[in-house]
């Protein structure tokens, strides 16, 4: 029963790094142009700090699980399976959060003579970040130069994340698990994502919508006849 | 852990120069005051604002940087190249026209950056993304590189989907006109850096992967070592020298860059009339260290007149002197070997093996500075085989190695801080055997008249 928690909760918190990790790249992208604000730096911040927080957890928890020399043939692999999906996350990750410094300090939001590259894009980003940390609405509450002020964490960070991930290179080989990972095999096959599926955390996204919109035509559809009988009983009612 | 590992750690590359001036200008258009005209765009609901025609970009262009509309255009079309505008209509267009056509600002994350190259696993969720939102309905060259990918990063396709999958979740959460545009400018961030290809390109794509096979295919027949086998060589060849390196052992008398005591030197020259010990002593250790000494080869050619095949030595020894020689003395020298030592009834008449004899004859009627490789080899192993360790054995090299000097270490002076240092730097294993030795020093030997010199 504890190996199959173990196997559920890995999931889980993979998901939600992988979660967290789609967000993050999606406010990094508004970088430096129009969208761009005070609340997108303390939103990259905060998204970034989550991300950190749940990669620590998903690796203290994947190395645990290897580490343990009493599971099954198939548990190993799977677990195998996730390690990879999980560096794989943490590349993104790395990469993303050295772009965002880069860019920000390219961009500063209090030089005047700096400016925002007009690209369109001019809604705000709430939204993306309340969905990266699992809330209803964003508080805000930093202080006015957080770009300047962030950076310098941002950096200690970057440098945390690179040292997570040598790390877990070297803690993969160390544990003599030989995650190999050209030898984990995919479990969805090509295409898969246009199915609807039954993997924890996926639903497919085109049925959802199908069927919204689906269901606002049926109700429309009945509205106009109970109004076309009203107004026809008025009618015959004259 | 993907294939493309360019993007990690490694090496800081910068941004190119080209790159960061068209950064420059994309910045420069951005003013509100002197930057570029906007203009809205009008989508069947939607407006989305920051639009500019082609004709406003070379305008502003020639009157910004005071150039011709040509030099303009070309530095227009730079910028779309390089993904920095992007084209609204036809977006695999990436040509700059000088009319309304409606133009837009790439946002910098998705700029061209050699710091950060597009990695396939960007590429690979960028697919399956379009995957998910076109139900399936892919361009050709898409498809394919969809399925290459799928081969290529498998272990990991299983990030690639859930990714995708987020990816387009999170980009639900912004309002309509901001998620066209966001799928705008990564399209067309991918049709920069993933262009759809064109035969031509696939045919030299093919040349070189046939080209890069060809050269891989060599390499495995190359001859290997096992390095068990080159570090127990590498062993003995340190064991072997350990005593004759200066920095190891120290150089006696002492070390002429640290005492200014140049007798080291004059001991090891060329020629001298009685050689060091330690040198001698390396005649022994192979054949080519005997040969490269000048006052070895001596030795061993007086020894080889004595056994009557000294012509060996003459005939190598203008081997050498060719191939290291002169480019237009080469002919020459070649005919004077052959006279000397190749021609029948020659004066010194060397014993080649006929296939080796009849090659070198061949050659010689095109002299080169390689010519009598073949020749120079075959004498050099005989006199490797046969009169080197005879030479070893003999009496002649016994006495040389008896009459040998071996300098002695200069004395210590009597003030500490001119002390003569036998070794370069303090090693640890020489600083508690140093004590030691520095006690019972016997007297220098003609040394010491330079040592004193020295105050």
């Amino acid at each position: 029963f504890n190996l199959i928690m173990g196997k559920e909760e890995c999931k889980t918190m993979l998901d939600a790094l992988n979660k967290v990790t789609a967000c993050y790249r999606h406010l990094v992208i508004a970088l430096g142009s129009t969208s761009d604000s005070q609340n997108l730096r303390e939103e990259l911040k905060k998204t970034r700090k989550k991300a950190q927080e749940l990669a620590v957890a998903n690796r203290t928890k994947l190395t645990s699980l290897l580490k343990d020399k009493t599971i099954s043939k198939e548990d190993r692999a799977e677990y195998e399976r996730l390690w990879v999906l999980f560096s794989s996350c943490m590349e993104l990750l790395e990469v993303d959060m050295k772009r965002s410094l880069e860019i920000a300090q390219d961009f500063p939001l209090k030089v005047p003579t700096r400016h925002l590259i007009q690209t369109g894009m001019t809604g705000s980003t709430t939204t993306v970040a309340a969905r990266a940390m699992s809330v209803q609405n964003m508080k805000y509450e930093a202080d006015s130069n957080i770009d300047t002020a962030d950076l310098r964490d941002l950096q200690a960070e970057i440098t945390q994340v690179s040292q997570m991930m040598e790390e877990m290179e070297m803690k993969v080989q160390v544990m003599k698990v030989q995650v190999a990972p050209w030898a984990v095999e995919a479990k969805q096959e090509a295409g898969a994502e246009l199915k609807s599926n039954m993997s924890v955390g996926n639903s497919s996204v085109g049925s959802r919508e199908a069927g919204f919109a689906s269901i606002c035509a049926v109700i429309g559809f009945f509205v106009i006849v109970i109004v076309a009988l009203v107004l026809g009983y008025l009618v015959v009612n004259m | 852990m993907t294939i493309n590992t360019l993007a990690k750690g490694g090496c800081h590359r910068e941004q190119m120069a080209c790159f960061r001036k068209m950064e420059k200008v994309i910045v420069a258009m951005q003013d509100p005051d002197m930057g570029m005209k906007m203009r809205n765009q009008r989508l069947l609901i939607t407006v989305i604002p920051h639009a500019m025609t082609g004709h406003d970009i070379i305008t502003w262009l020639t009157h910004k940087y005071r150039i011709s509309e040509e030099e303009a255009l070309h530095l227009g079309n730079m910028l779309v190249k390089y993904g920095y505008i992007y084209p609204l209509k036809e977006p695999r267009c990436l040509v700059l026209r000088p009319d309304e056509s409606p133009y837009r600002f790439q946002t910098p994350y998705f700029w061209t950056s050699t710091r950060w190259p597009a990695s396939e696993l960007d590429y690979a969720i960028y697919l399956a993304k379009k995957n998910i939102r076109k139900q399936g309905e892919l361009m050709e060259y898409e498809k394919e590189r969809y399925s290459l990918l799928h081969k290529r990063i498998n272990h990991t396709w299983d990030f690639v989907v859930m990714q995708a999958r987020e990816q387009l979740r999170s980009s639900k959460q912004r309002r309509k006109a901001d998620r066209i545009v966001l799928e705008c400018q990564e399209q067309a961030y991918w049709l920069i850096n993933r262009p759809p290809v064109r035969s031509i390109t696939l045919y030299c794509i093919q040349l070189y992967c046939v080209v890069h096979i060809e050269a891989c295919r060599k390499a495995l027949g190359r001859n290997r070592v096992k390095s068990s086998i080159c570090l127990e060589g590498f062993l003995k060849y340190s064991e072997q020298y350990l005593n004759h390196d200066p920095i190891m052992q120290g150089c006696l008398p002492s070390n002429p860059w640290i005492s200014d005591d140049t007798a080291h030197w004059t001991m090891n020259a060329e020629i001298v009339p009685v050689p060091t010990r330690l040198r001698v002593e390396r005649w022994s250790f192979s054949f080519t260290e005997l040969l490269n000494d000048a006052m070895g080869r001596k030795e061993f050619m007086t020894y080889l007149e004595k056994e009557f095949s000294a012509e060996n030595l003459y005939f190598w020894q203008a081997c050498e002197d060719i191939r290291h020689g002169e480019n237009s003395k080469i002919v020459e020298k070649v005919e004077d070997v052959y006279k000397n030592f190749l021609a029948p009834g020659a004066a010194r008449w060397v014993n080649i093996d006929s296939k080796t004899m009849d090659k070198t004859l061949e050659g010689i009627k095109r002299p080169h500075r390689f010519v009598m490789d073949d020749a120079q080899m075959h004498i050099y192993f005989l006199m490797k085989k046969d009169s080197y360790p005879r030479y070893l054995k003999s009496d002649l090299y016994k006495n040389m190695l008896a009459k040998a000097i071996v300098p002695q270490e200069t004395k210590k002076s009597v003030f500490p801080f001119m002390r003569r240092q036998r070794h370069s730097s303090p090693s640890p294993a020489q600083t508690a055997t140093q004590a030691a030795e520095e006690e019972g020093l016997a007297k220098g030997a003609g040394a010491n008249s330079a040592a004193g010199s020295h105050f």
